[in-house]
């Protein structure tokens, strides 16, 4: 890597996390307290799929994983040449 | 006390899960508000995506901070040097400056 292209990508990171809790904070924490027809509501899906949303992503992830460690594990061990 | 990093992990989420199960499955009666009711139901989700940010930022400061010591390289080739010569001194002689 040049140097300065791993401090662009690290404080990106950091960034991108930090959007990420603050705008699911407001979406999960402050939202329901606010109004419906509050113009703040249009900056955000409806509050099921704060919830359904990682939940879903989270079951595929898993199923993903397990699938991934299944076949793994009964695909026929490769003999070793050496 | 010498309780391993898995087990203060474990005790932490079990005794979260004690009190939040026992207020979902209604096991204790409770007045929260019809929003408060809202939040807490989310809250195992939005801790865990929290966690995540948080380990996320942790990765990129790690990264943003990493400095390759061109110090201690400096030194280090200095006291390569020093002990090549050292050695040369004493009539050894280094595969690297053989000529065929």
């Amino acid at each position: 890597m040049t140097p300065g292209v791993h401090q662009v990508t690290g404080w990106g990171l950091v960034s991108l996390s930090a959007f990420i809790a603050i705008y699911y904070s407001i979406w999960v924490i402050i939202l329901p307290f606010v109004d419906q027809d509050q113009p703040i509501h249009t900056f955000f899906l409806p509050r099921i799929y704060a919830i359904a949303g990682p939940l879903v992503a989270g079951v595929i992830a898993l199923t993903l994983i397990g699938a991934f460690v299944l076949y793994v594990t009964v695909s026929p061990k490769k003999v070793k040449k050496s | 006390m010498a309780v391993s990093k898995l087990f203060q992990w474990l005790i932490c989420l079990t005794s979260f899960l004690a009190v939040w199960l026992s207020y979902v499955l209604g096991l204790v009666q409770t007045k929260f508000s019809e929003e408060m009711n809202e939040i807490i139901i989310a809250l195992p989700i939005y801790l865990l995506i929290l966690f995540a940010c948080v380990l996320l930022g942790m990765i990129g400061h790690r990264v943003a901070t990493f400095n390759d010591c061109e110090l201690a390289s400096k030194e280090l080739k200095e006291h390569i040097d020093a002990a090549r010569q050292d050695l040369a001194k004493k009539g050894y002689k280094f595969a690297s400056d053989w000529k065929s």
